[in-house]
Protein backbone atom coordinates (compact mmCIF):
# COMPACT_ATOMS: atom_id res chain seq x y z
CA UNK A 1 0.00 0.00 0.00
CA UNK A 2 3.00 2.31 0.66
CA UNK A 3 4.31 2.23 -2.44
CA UNK A 4 0.76 2.41 -4.11
CA UNK A 5 0.21 5.74 -2.67
CA UNK A 6 3.57 7.87 -4.61
CA UNK A 7 2.95 6.12 -7.90
CA UNK A 8 -0.69 6.79 -7.76
CA UNK A 9 0.35 10.19 -6.36
CA UNK A 10 2.93 10.61 -9.32
CA UNK A 11 0.37 9.46 -11.80
CA UNK A 12 -2.53 12.07 -10.74
CA UNK A 13 0.13 15.03 -10.78
CA UNK A 14 1.45 13.49 -14.34
CA UNK A 15 -2.46 13.36 -15.63
CA UNK A 16 -3.68 16.88 -14.05
CA UNK A 17 -1.07 18.22 -15.53
CA UNK A 18 -1.16 16.82 -18.83
CA UNK A 19 -5.00 17.72 -18.54
CA UNK A 20 -4.49 21.53 -17.66
CA UNK A 21 -1.54 21.82 -20.27
CA UNK A 22 -4.15 20.60 -23.00
CA UNK A 23 -6.53 23.04 -21.60
CA UNK A 24 -4.57 25.85 -21.06
CA UNK A 25 -4.14 25.40 -25.61
CA UNK A 26 -7.49 26.03 -26.40
CA UNK A 27 -8.61 29.03 -28.41
CA UNK A 28 -9.96 32.01 -26.93
CA UNK A 29 -13.28 31.17 -25.31
CA UNK A 30 -16.51 33.39 -25.59
CA UNK A 31 -18.05 33.89 -21.95
CA UNK A 32 -21.44 34.54 -21.62
CA UNK A 33 -24.33 35.54 -18.93
CA UNK A 34 -27.59 37.86 -18.98
CA UNK A 35 -29.25 38.72 -16.01
CA UNK A 36 -32.36 39.67 -18.44
CA UNK A 37 -33.54 36.05 -18.26
CA UNK A 38 -33.94 33.00 -16.04
CA UNK A 39 -33.95 30.17 -19.13
CA UNK A 40 -32.25 26.81 -17.88
CA UNK A 41 -30.69 26.69 -21.24
CA UNK A 42 -27.41 26.80 -20.66
CA UNK A 43 -26.21 23.06 -21.73
CA UNK A 44 -28.30 23.93 -24.82
CA UNK A 45 -26.26 27.28 -25.25
CA UNK A 46 -23.02 24.99 -24.81
CA UNK A 47 -23.51 22.47 -26.73
CA UNK A 48 -24.44 24.49 -29.89
CA UNK A 49 -22.02 27.23 -29.78
CA UNK A 50 -19.54 24.78 -28.77
CA UNK A 51 -19.99 22.94 -31.67
CA UNK A 52 -19.86 25.29 -34.26
CA UNK A 53 -16.86 27.35 -32.36
CA UNK A 54 -15.04 24.52 -32.50
CA UNK A 55 -15.12 24.38 -35.78
CA UNK A 56 -14.16 27.26 -36.76
CA UNK A 57 -10.90 28.31 -35.33
CA UNK A 58 -11.63 25.63 -32.02
CA UNK A 59 -13.21 28.10 -29.79
CA UNK A 60 -15.39 27.90 -26.49
CA UNK A 61 -18.53 28.74 -25.06
CA UNK A 62 -19.16 29.27 -21.02
CA UNK A 63 -22.38 29.76 -20.10
CA UNK A 64 -23.28 31.39 -16.42
CA UNK A 65 -25.99 30.86 -14.33
CA UNK A 66 -24.23 33.24 -11.64
CA UNK A 67 -23.24 37.06 -12.00
CA UNK A 68 -20.60 36.20 -9.18
CA UNK A 69 -18.93 33.77 -11.04
CA UNK A 70 -18.99 35.51 -14.18
CA UNK A 71 -17.22 38.56 -12.89
CA UNK A 72 -15.13 36.92 -11.53
CA UNK A 73 -13.91 35.34 -15.00
CA UNK A 74 -13.13 38.85 -15.88
CA UNK A 75 -10.86 39.87 -13.06
CA UNK A 76 -9.03 37.56 -14.08
CA UNK A 77 -8.66 39.63 -17.31
CA UNK A 78 -7.44 36.66 -19.62
CA UNK A 79 -8.54 38.88 -22.60
CA UNK A 80 -11.40 36.98 -24.09
CA UNK A 81 -14.71 37.98 -25.18
CA UNK A 82 -17.75 38.45 -22.66
CA UNK A 83 -21.22 38.61 -23.76
CA UNK A 84 -23.17 40.27 -21.20
CA UNK A 85 -26.23 42.65 -21.36
CA UNK A 86 -25.88 46.27 -21.48
CA UNK A 87 -27.06 47.39 -18.47
CA UNK A 88 -24.50 44.48 -17.13
CA UNK A 89 -21.88 46.43 -19.11
CA UNK A 90 -22.74 49.88 -17.86
CA UNK A 91 -22.52 48.31 -14.17
CA UNK A 92 -19.26 47.07 -14.75
CA UNK A 93 -17.92 50.25 -15.95
CA UNK A 94 -18.97 51.77 -12.94
CA UNK A 95 -16.79 49.46 -11.12
CA UNK A 96 -13.92 50.72 -13.17
CA UNK A 97 -14.24 47.03 -15.04
CA UNK A 98 -12.49 48.57 -18.57
CA UNK A 99 -15.02 46.42 -20.86
CA UNK A 100 -15.02 47.51 -23.75
CA UNK A 101 -18.14 46.95 -26.74
CA UNK A 102 -16.95 45.39 -29.85
CA UNK A 103 -20.07 44.21 -31.28
CA UNK A 104 -23.94 44.65 -30.72
CA UNK A 105 -26.37 42.37 -31.55
CA UNK A 106 -29.05 42.65 -33.67
CA UNK A 107 -32.57 41.80 -33.67
CA UNK A 108 -34.92 42.71 -37.04
CA UNK A 109 -32.61 45.15 -37.85
CA UNK A 110 -32.37 46.99 -34.46
CA UNK A 111 -29.37 47.32 -32.26
CA UNK A 112 -31.58 48.74 -29.20
CA UNK A 113 -34.76 48.03 -26.95
CA UNK A 114 -36.87 49.66 -24.73
CA UNK A 115 -38.34 47.74 -21.64
CA UNK A 116 -42.09 48.23 -21.00
CA UNK A 117 -44.01 48.37 -17.78
CA UNK A 118 -47.79 46.34 -19.10
CA UNK A 119 -50.67 45.89 -17.13
CA UNK A 120 -54.26 45.13 -18.02
CA UNK A 121 -56.48 48.30 -19.45
CA UNK A 122 -58.45 48.37 -16.23
CA UNK A 123 -54.30 50.01 -14.38
CA UNK A 124 -54.57 53.46 -15.62
CA UNK A 125 -51.99 54.67 -12.92
CA UNK A 126 -48.88 53.49 -11.58
CA UNK A 127 -49.71 54.03 -7.74
CA UNK A 128 -52.05 51.12 -8.36
CA UNK A 129 -49.42 49.03 -8.11
CA UNK A 130 -48.90 49.21 -4.87
CA UNK A 131 -49.24 45.68 -3.24
CA UNK A 132 -49.27 44.13 -6.62
CA UNK A 133 -46.63 41.51 -8.10
CA UNK A 134 -45.24 42.61 -10.56
CA UNK A 135 -43.76 39.78 -13.06
CA UNK A 136 -40.37 39.83 -14.65
CA UNK A 137 -37.03 37.23 -16.48
CA UNK A 138 -33.87 38.20 -15.19
CA UNK A 139 -32.53 38.72 -12.08
CA UNK A 140 -33.78 40.32 -9.39
CA UNK A 141 -31.61 43.44 -9.37
CA UNK A 142 -32.64 43.92 -12.85
CA UNK A 143 -36.05 43.72 -13.04
CA UNK A 144 -35.83 45.85 -9.12
CA UNK A 145 -33.63 48.75 -11.80
CA UNK A 146 -35.97 48.77 -14.50
CA UNK A 147 -38.69 49.31 -12.42
CA UNK A 148 -37.22 51.92 -10.41
CA UNK A 149 -36.24 53.72 -14.23
CA UNK A 150 -40.10 53.82 -15.48
CA UNK A 151 -41.22 54.49 -11.85
CA UNK A 152 -39.13 57.66 -11.92
CA UNK A 153 -38.09 59.67 -8.67
CA UNK A 154 -41.65 60.61 -8.15
CA UNK A 155 -42.99 56.60 -7.30
CA UNK A 156 -39.96 55.36 -6.48
CA UNK A 157 -41.44 54.98 -2.96
CA UNK A 158 -43.62 52.97 -4.55
CA UNK A 159 -40.99 50.02 -5.04
CA UNK A 160 -41.21 48.59 -1.43
CA UNK A 161 -44.74 47.78 -2.15
CA UNK A 162 -44.28 45.77 -4.68
CA UNK A 163 -43.13 42.06 -4.98
CA UNK A 164 -41.11 40.62 -8.10
CA UNK A 165 -42.04 37.71 -9.45
CA UNK A 166 -39.29 36.03 -11.37
CA UNK A 167 -40.00 34.23 -14.76
CA UNK A 168 -37.91 32.10 -16.94
CA UNK A 169 -38.81 34.23 -20.02
CA UNK A 170 -40.59 37.95 -20.96
CA UNK A 171 -43.32 35.61 -22.81
CA UNK A 172 -43.95 34.09 -19.27
CA UNK A 173 -44.11 37.64 -17.57
CA UNK A 174 -46.72 39.10 -20.32
CA UNK A 175 -48.81 35.94 -20.23
CA UNK A 176 -49.22 35.87 -16.14
CA UNK A 177 -50.69 39.30 -16.42
CA UNK A 178 -53.44 37.88 -18.98
CA UNK A 179 -54.02 34.68 -17.16
CA UNK A 180 -53.80 36.78 -13.46
CA UNK A 181 -50.45 35.69 -11.93
CA UNK A 182 -49.54 39.14 -11.64
CA UNK A 183 -50.56 42.49 -12.14
CA UNK A 184 -48.00 44.22 -14.16
CA UNK A 185 -44.85 42.53 -16.45
CA UNK A 186 -41.58 43.95 -17.44
CA UNK A 187 -40.64 43.19 -20.72
CA UNK A 188 -38.87 43.98 -23.82
CA UNK A 189 -41.07 45.54 -26.85
CA UNK A 190 -40.41 43.24 -28.97
CA UNK A 191 -42.13 40.31 -26.72
CA UNK A 192 -44.91 42.79 -26.89
CA UNK A 193 -45.07 42.06 -31.15
CA UNK A 194 -45.17 38.17 -30.05
CA UNK A 195 -47.70 38.22 -27.56
CA UNK A 196 -49.57 40.06 -30.26
CA UNK A 197 -48.40 37.57 -32.66
CA UNK A 198 -49.81 34.52 -30.89
CA UNK A 199 -52.40 35.67 -28.25
CA UNK A 200 -53.58 38.89 -30.04
CA UNK A 201 -57.19 38.26 -27.65
CA UNK A 202 -54.43 38.89 -24.69
CA UNK A 203 -52.39 41.34 -26.16
CA UNK A 204 -55.92 43.69 -27.46
CA UNK A 205 -56.68 43.43 -22.82
CA UNK A 206 -52.68 44.98 -21.87
CA UNK A 207 -51.03 48.39 -22.30
CA UNK A 208 -48.08 49.89 -21.45
CA UNK A 209 -47.71 51.64 -18.67
CA UNK A 210 -44.06 52.90 -18.51
CA UNK A 211 -41.51 52.48 -20.51
CA UNK A 212 -37.55 51.86 -19.88
CA UNK A 213 -34.99 54.10 -21.88
CA UNK A 214 -33.88 52.38 -24.86
CA UNK A 215 -30.49 50.04 -24.33
CA UNK A 216 -28.43 48.11 -26.41
CA UNK A 217 -29.62 44.63 -26.94
CA UNK A 218 -26.57 41.91 -25.83
CA UNK A 219 -23.31 43.02 -26.34
CA UNK A 220 -20.25 41.39 -26.60
CA UNK A 221 -17.32 42.99 -24.82
CA UNK A 222 -13.49 43.05 -24.34
CA UNK A 223 -11.38 44.11 -21.72
CA UNK A 224 -8.55 45.61 -24.03
CA UNK A 225 -7.68 46.05 -27.56
CA UNK A 226 -8.51 42.56 -28.64
CA UNK A 227 -5.49 41.11 -30.18
CA UNK A 228 -5.49 38.64 -33.18
CA UNK A 229 -6.93 35.85 -31.50
CA UNK A 230 -9.56 37.90 -30.15
CA UNK A 231 -10.06 39.67 -33.64
CA UNK A 232 -10.43 36.15 -35.21
CA UNK A 233 -12.99 35.07 -32.80
CA UNK A 234 -14.84 38.32 -33.13
CA UNK A 235 -14.58 37.60 -36.70
CA UNK A 236 -16.31 34.18 -36.32
CA UNK A 237 -19.07 35.92 -34.32
CA UNK A 238 -20.06 38.11 -36.60
CA UNK A 239 -20.20 36.16 -39.30
CA UNK A 240 -22.10 33.57 -37.64
CA UNK A 241 -26.20 34.55 -38.76
CA UNK A 242 -24.58 33.60 -42.04
CA UNK A 243 -24.28 30.26 -41.46
CA UNK A 244 -27.86 28.31 -40.52
CA UNK A 245 -26.17 26.48 -38.09
CA UNK A 246 -24.98 29.68 -36.04
CA UNK A 247 -28.18 31.62 -37.25
CA UNK A 248 -29.68 29.64 -35.26
CA UNK A 249 -27.45 29.69 -31.97
CA UNK A 250 -28.05 33.66 -32.14
CA UNK A 251 -31.89 33.04 -31.77
CA UNK A 252 -31.21 30.86 -28.80
CA UNK A 253 -29.81 34.34 -27.27
CA UNK A 254 -32.41 36.14 -28.26
CA UNK A 255 -30.60 37.92 -31.34
CA UNK A 256 -30.24 37.53 -34.99
CA UNK A 257 -27.07 39.30 -36.06
CA UNK A 258 -24.29 41.48 -35.11
CA UNK A 259 -23.22 44.98 -36.05
CA UNK A 260 -19.65 46.03 -34.88
CA UNK A 261 -19.02 49.13 -33.31
CA UNK B 1 -20.16 52.15 34.50
CA UNK B 2 -23.71 51.86 35.24
CA UNK B 3 -24.07 53.60 31.67
CA UNK B 4 -22.13 51.32 30.02
CA UNK B 5 -23.71 48.30 32.19
CA UNK B 6 -27.15 50.01 31.09
CA UNK B 7 -26.14 49.38 27.05
CA UNK B 8 -24.60 45.84 27.71
CA UNK B 9 -28.23 45.30 29.19
CA UNK B 10 -30.54 47.14 26.40
CA UNK B 11 -27.89 45.09 23.25
CA UNK B 12 -28.62 42.07 25.02
CA UNK B 13 -32.49 42.83 25.17
CA UNK B 14 -32.47 44.03 21.38
CA UNK B 15 -30.38 40.54 20.41
CA UNK B 16 -33.10 38.69 22.44
CA UNK B 17 -35.88 40.37 20.95
CA UNK B 18 -34.40 39.62 17.22
CA UNK B 19 -33.74 35.98 17.85
CA UNK B 20 -37.27 35.65 19.50
CA UNK B 21 -38.94 36.66 16.42
CA UNK B 22 -39.80 40.09 17.68
CA UNK B 23 -40.95 42.21 14.34
CA UNK B 24 -40.95 39.25 12.19
CA UNK B 25 -43.63 38.78 9.81
CA UNK B 26 -44.79 35.52 10.31
CA UNK B 27 -44.03 31.58 10.72
CA UNK B 28 -44.42 29.67 7.62
CA UNK B 29 -44.10 25.65 8.00
CA UNK B 30 -42.81 23.75 4.89
CA UNK B 31 -44.30 20.16 4.71
CA UNK B 32 -42.51 18.24 1.58
CA UNK B 33 -44.24 15.61 0.64
CA UNK B 34 -40.56 13.67 -0.37
CA UNK B 35 -38.04 15.74 -0.06
CA UNK B 36 -35.67 13.29 -1.71
CA UNK B 37 -37.72 14.06 -4.79
CA UNK B 38 -36.02 16.40 -7.65
CA UNK B 39 -39.02 18.28 -8.01
CA UNK B 40 -40.46 19.29 -4.60
CA UNK B 41 -37.14 19.88 -3.38
CA UNK B 42 -36.59 22.39 -6.42
CA UNK B 43 -39.95 24.13 -5.53
CA UNK B 44 -38.53 24.48 -1.75
CA UNK B 45 -35.98 25.76 -2.62
CA UNK B 46 -36.85 28.67 -4.61
CA UNK B 47 -39.69 28.86 -1.99
CA UNK B 48 -37.05 29.38 1.02
CA UNK B 49 -35.28 31.73 -0.51
CA UNK B 50 -37.81 34.71 -1.41
CA UNK B 51 -38.97 33.98 2.10
CA UNK B 52 -35.63 34.72 3.41
CA UNK B 53 -35.31 37.60 1.44
CA UNK B 54 -38.43 38.92 2.96
CA UNK B 55 -37.10 37.99 6.36
CA UNK B 56 -40.09 35.51 6.98
CA UNK B 57 -38.93 32.48 9.27
CA UNK B 58 -39.98 29.02 8.13
CA UNK B 59 -39.68 25.30 10.06
CA UNK B 60 -39.20 22.22 7.25
CA UNK B 61 -41.09 18.78 8.20
CA UNK B 62 -40.36 16.21 5.47
CA UNK B 63 -42.68 13.73 5.67
CA UNK B 64 -40.38 10.71 4.28
CA UNK B 65 -38.55 11.73 7.47
CA UNK B 66 -41.16 10.59 10.07
CA UNK B 67 -42.12 7.31 10.64
CA UNK B 68 -45.49 8.49 12.52
CA UNK B 69 -46.12 12.18 9.92
CA UNK B 70 -49.62 12.62 11.38
CA UNK B 71 -49.05 13.18 15.05
CA UNK B 72 -45.95 14.40 14.71
CA UNK B 73 -46.75 17.04 12.58
CA UNK B 74 -50.14 17.83 14.63
CA UNK B 75 -47.27 18.03 17.37
CA UNK B 76 -45.10 20.13 15.65
CA UNK B 77 -48.35 22.81 14.29
CA UNK B 78 -49.30 23.44 17.99
CA UNK B 79 -45.80 23.69 19.01
CA UNK B 80 -44.82 26.55 16.06
CA UNK B 81 -48.54 28.07 15.66
CA UNK B 82 -47.80 28.73 11.88
CA UNK B 83 -49.50 31.48 10.23
CA UNK B 84 -49.44 29.32 7.08
CA UNK B 85 -48.70 25.74 6.15
CA UNK B 86 -47.30 25.13 2.77
CA UNK B 87 -47.77 21.57 1.11
CA UNK B 88 -45.71 20.53 -1.77
CA UNK B 89 -47.06 17.38 -3.11
CA UNK B 90 -50.94 15.93 -3.17
CA UNK B 91 -49.38 13.83 0.16
CA UNK B 92 -48.43 16.43 2.39
CA UNK B 93 -51.67 18.73 1.58
CA UNK B 94 -54.38 15.99 2.38
CA UNK B 95 -51.82 15.45 5.99
CA UNK B 96 -52.60 18.93 6.29
CA UNK B 97 -55.91 19.45 5.83
CA UNK B 98 -56.43 16.18 8.43
CA UNK B 99 -54.20 18.35 10.55
CA UNK B 100 -55.09 21.50 10.90
CA UNK B 101 -58.02 21.82 8.61
CA UNK B 102 -58.43 25.74 10.57
CA UNK B 103 -55.30 27.07 9.39
CA UNK B 104 -54.48 28.54 6.24
CA UNK B 105 -52.96 26.01 3.58
CA UNK B 106 -50.91 26.79 0.48
CA UNK B 107 -50.62 23.73 -1.87
CA UNK B 108 -48.78 23.20 -5.25
CA UNK B 109 -47.16 19.93 -7.43
CA UNK B 110 -50.28 18.48 -6.48
CA UNK B 111 -51.41 16.73 -9.45
CA UNK B 112 -54.68 17.36 -10.99
CA UNK B 113 -55.54 20.08 -7.75
CA UNK B 114 -59.33 20.10 -8.79
CA UNK B 115 -59.65 16.67 -7.21
CA UNK B 116 -58.24 17.93 -3.77
CA UNK B 117 -60.44 18.39 -0.89
CA UNK B 118 -60.60 22.57 -0.94
CA UNK B 119 -61.67 24.17 2.19
CA UNK B 120 -62.32 27.39 3.41
CA UNK B 121 -58.65 29.57 3.43
CA UNK B 122 -56.78 27.33 1.07
CA UNK B 123 -55.03 28.20 -2.04
CA UNK B 124 -52.45 27.04 -4.36
CA UNK B 125 -50.40 27.23 -7.45
CA UNK B 126 -51.48 24.35 -9.78
CA UNK B 127 -49.42 21.64 -11.34
CA UNK B 128 -49.88 22.22 -15.41
CA UNK B 129 -50.07 25.30 -17.36
CA UNK B 130 -53.44 26.63 -18.05
CA UNK B 131 -54.19 25.14 -21.93
CA UNK B 132 -54.67 28.84 -23.04
CA UNK B 133 -50.82 29.09 -22.01
CA UNK B 134 -49.86 26.23 -23.93
CA UNK B 135 -51.77 26.61 -26.76
CA UNK B 136 -50.26 30.42 -27.05
CA UNK B 137 -46.59 28.74 -26.73
CA UNK B 138 -47.69 26.42 -29.12
CA UNK B 139 -48.72 28.51 -31.69
CA UNK B 140 -45.66 30.87 -31.14
CA UNK B 141 -43.52 27.44 -32.21
CA UNK B 142 -45.45 26.43 -35.09
CA UNK B 143 -47.86 29.65 -36.44
CA UNK B 144 -49.36 27.52 -39.29
CA UNK B 145 -51.19 24.75 -37.35
CA UNK B 146 -54.75 25.33 -38.11
CA UNK B 147 -56.21 21.50 -36.76
CA UNK B 148 -54.90 19.93 -33.50
CA UNK B 149 -56.42 16.14 -32.64
CA UNK B 150 -56.32 14.89 -29.12
CA UNK B 151 -57.60 11.67 -27.68
CA UNK B 152 -59.27 11.56 -24.24
CA UNK B 153 -61.96 9.58 -21.82
CA UNK B 154 -64.81 11.53 -21.23
CA UNK B 155 -65.21 10.71 -18.10
CA UNK B 156 -62.03 11.83 -16.58
CA UNK B 157 -61.19 14.53 -18.96
CA UNK B 158 -64.20 16.00 -20.50
CA UNK B 159 -63.97 19.90 -18.95
CA UNK B 160 -60.34 20.06 -19.67
CA UNK B 161 -61.44 18.94 -23.52
CA UNK B 162 -64.06 21.34 -23.84
CA UNK B 163 -61.74 24.36 -22.18
CA UNK B 164 -59.00 23.24 -24.61
CA UNK B 165 -61.49 23.37 -27.55
CA UNK B 166 -63.01 27.34 -26.65
CA UNK B 167 -59.64 28.40 -25.50
CA UNK B 168 -57.78 27.09 -29.01
CA UNK B 169 -60.95 28.43 -30.71
CA UNK B 170 -60.33 31.84 -29.46
CA UNK B 171 -56.64 31.67 -31.04
CA UNK B 172 -57.93 30.35 -34.31
CA UNK B 173 -57.49 26.80 -33.96
CA UNK B 174 -59.77 23.69 -34.08
CA UNK B 175 -59.48 20.74 -31.95
CA UNK B 176 -60.73 17.36 -33.21
CA UNK B 177 -61.44 15.94 -30.06
CA UNK B 178 -61.85 11.62 -30.39
CA UNK B 179 -63.70 9.73 -27.26
CA UNK B 180 -62.25 6.48 -26.34
CA UNK B 181 -63.44 4.29 -23.36
CA UNK B 182 -60.31 2.02 -23.34
CA UNK B 183 -56.76 1.48 -25.13
CA UNK B 184 -58.17 -0.90 -27.03
CA UNK B 185 -59.84 1.79 -29.08
CA UNK B 186 -56.68 4.14 -29.42
CA UNK B 187 -56.00 2.01 -32.62
CA UNK B 188 -59.32 2.91 -34.48
CA UNK B 189 -59.57 6.36 -32.65
CA UNK B 190 -56.40 7.36 -34.30
CA UNK B 191 -56.88 5.73 -37.71
CA UNK B 192 -59.90 7.89 -37.92
CA UNK B 193 -58.34 11.12 -36.61
CA UNK B 194 -54.83 11.47 -37.74
CA UNK B 195 -55.54 11.99 -41.48
CA UNK B 196 -57.83 15.47 -40.28
CA UNK B 197 -55.34 17.13 -38.26
CA UNK B 198 -52.13 18.70 -38.45
CA UNK B 199 -50.22 18.19 -35.05
CA UNK B 200 -51.57 15.27 -32.46
CA UNK B 201 -51.51 16.36 -28.46
CA UNK B 202 -51.17 14.11 -26.16
CA UNK B 203 -52.72 15.32 -23.40
CA UNK B 204 -52.59 13.79 -19.35
CA UNK B 205 -55.76 11.47 -19.62
CA UNK B 206 -55.03 8.26 -17.56
CA UNK B 207 -57.18 5.98 -19.90
CA UNK B 208 -54.86 7.38 -23.03
CA UNK B 209 -51.96 6.72 -21.12
CA UNK B 210 -52.89 3.47 -19.20
CA UNK B 211 -49.75 1.48 -20.62
CA UNK B 212 -46.75 1.74 -22.18
CA UNK B 213 -48.28 0.15 -25.23
CA UNK B 214 -50.49 2.92 -25.82
CA UNK B 215 -47.78 5.39 -25.68
CA UNK B 216 -45.92 3.68 -28.29
CA UNK B 217 -49.36 2.97 -30.01
CA UNK B 218 -50.11 6.74 -30.50
CA UNK B 219 -46.26 7.56 -31.85
CA UNK B 220 -46.01 4.77 -34.62
CA UNK B 221 -49.34 5.54 -35.88
CA UNK B 222 -48.51 9.90 -35.86
CA UNK B 223 -45.21 8.16 -37.43
CA UNK B 224 -46.43 6.63 -40.00
CA UNK B 225 -48.89 9.52 -41.33
CA UNK B 226 -46.10 11.70 -40.66
CA UNK B 227 -47.93 13.74 -38.25
CA UNK B 228 -46.02 15.77 -35.34
CA UNK B 229 -47.02 14.98 -32.04
CA UNK B 230 -47.50 17.86 -29.14
CA UNK B 231 -47.08 16.82 -25.16
CA UNK B 232 -47.53 18.04 -22.10
CA UNK B 233 -44.56 16.64 -20.60
CA UNK B 234 -40.49 16.00 -21.45
CA UNK B 235 -40.90 12.16 -20.57
CA UNK B 236 -42.17 11.95 -24.35
CA UNK B 237 -39.60 13.80 -26.25
CA UNK B 238 -37.84 10.29 -26.13
CA UNK B 239 -40.65 8.46 -27.97
CA UNK B 240 -40.82 11.36 -30.43
CA UNK B 241 -42.74 14.18 -29.70
CA UNK B 242 -41.74 17.90 -31.77
CA UNK B 243 -42.50 19.89 -28.59
CA UNK B 244 -42.87 19.44 -24.78
CA UNK B 245 -44.47 22.56 -22.70
CA UNK B 246 -45.03 22.02 -19.03
CA UNK B 247 -44.59 24.37 -15.73
CA UNK B 248 -41.51 25.65 -14.51
CA UNK B 249 -40.55 23.91 -10.94
CA UNK B 250 -38.28 26.84 -9.99
CA UNK B 251 -41.25 29.51 -10.41
CA UNK B 252 -43.88 27.20 -8.80
CA UNK B 253 -41.97 27.94 -5.40
CA UNK B 254 -41.41 31.52 -6.56
CA UNK B 255 -44.95 32.22 -6.94
CA UNK B 256 -45.91 30.36 -3.89
CA UNK B 257 -43.83 32.22 -1.82
CA UNK B 258 -45.20 35.41 -3.41
CA UNK B 259 -48.67 33.97 -2.93
CA UNK B 260 -48.18 33.67 0.69
CA UNK B 261 -46.72 37.08 1.14
CA UNK B 262 -50.19 38.22 0.03
CA UNK B 263 -52.38 35.46 2.00
CA UNK B 264 -50.46 36.53 5.36
CA UNK B 265 -50.86 40.87 4.34
CA UNK B 266 -54.45 39.48 3.35
CA UNK B 267 -54.57 40.48 -0.14
CA UNK B 268 -55.48 37.33 -2.07
CA UNK B 269 -59.02 36.40 -1.90
CA UNK B 270 -59.58 32.83 -0.29
CA UNK B 271 -59.70 29.98 -2.24
CA UNK B 272 -57.16 31.33 -5.51
CA UNK B 273 -55.16 28.77 -7.04
CA UNK B 274 -53.22 29.92 -9.69
CA UNK B 275 -51.92 28.17 -12.74
CA UNK B 276 -48.37 28.84 -13.08
CA UNK B 277 -46.41 31.58 -14.49
CA UNK B 278 -43.61 30.04 -15.44
CA UNK B 279 -42.94 27.27 -18.39
CA UNK B 280 -40.17 25.03 -19.44
CA UNK B 281 -39.78 23.91 -23.51
CA UNK B 282 -38.31 21.01 -25.03
CA UNK B 283 -37.48 21.30 -28.62
CA UNK B 284 -37.37 18.05 -30.41
CA UNK B 285 -35.24 18.83 -33.86
CA UNK B 286 -34.66 15.62 -34.68
CA UNK B 287 -38.26 14.62 -34.59
CA UNK B 288 -39.38 17.46 -36.37
CA UNK B 289 -36.10 17.42 -39.21
CA UNK B 290 -37.00 13.76 -39.77
CA UNK B 291 -40.87 14.54 -40.08
CA UNK B 292 -39.39 18.06 -42.47
CA UNK B 293 -41.52 19.86 -40.40
CA UNK B 294 -40.55 23.86 -39.60
CA UNK B 295 -40.64 25.59 -36.67
CA UNK B 296 -40.84 29.33 -35.95
CA UNK B 297 -36.87 30.30 -35.45
CA UNK B 298 -37.40 33.43 -33.62
CA UNK B 299 -39.01 30.92 -30.83
CA UNK B 300 -35.79 29.73 -30.15
CA UNK B 301 -35.39 32.36 -27.62
CA UNK B 302 -37.85 30.50 -25.34
CA UNK B 303 -36.26 27.10 -25.52
CA UNK B 304 -34.61 25.54 -22.37
CA UNK B 305 -33.68 21.97 -24.20
CA UNK B 306 -33.22 21.30 -28.44
CA UNK B 307 -32.71 17.44 -28.43
CA UNK B 308 -30.32 16.94 -32.22
CA UNK B 309 -30.10 13.82 -33.24
CA UNK B 310 -27.26 11.68 -32.78
CA UNK B 311 -24.48 11.58 -34.81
Amino acid sequence: MKRILPVFFIFSVFITGSYWSAYSNVGSIIYFYNPETNINNFATLKTAFDTYLVNHGGYYFQPFDSRENFEAVIQEKKGDIYLLSSWHLKALQQKNVPLKIALVGTSKGNTMQRKVLSTKKDIVDVTMLKNTVVAGAGSEEYIHSVLKQILGKEQEALLKDIKILLVPKDIDAIMAVGFGMASAAISAESSLDKLAMINPNQFRELHGLGFSEKDYLLVAATLKKPEQQEAELLEVLRKMSEADAGGENLKLLGIDGWRAM
Amino acid sequence: MKIMDFCKVLILLSVFWVSAGFALPGKVLIVNSDNTVFRYETIASEFKKVLQQNAYQWTEFNLNSHADAEAELKQLIQQENPVLIYCIGTKAYSLARNVASNKKLLFSAAINWRRLDIGEGTYGVANELSSAQEISLLRYFFPTIKTIGLLYNDKFSREYVETIKKEALALGINIINQPINDTQEISGALNELLPKIDMFWIISDPVVLSSKASVQQIFQAAQQQKKPVYAYSEVFIEQGAVLAISADLATIGRQSASLALMINEDKVPEGTVQNPAGSTVTLNKCALDALRFSFNQDALDSVNKIVECDK
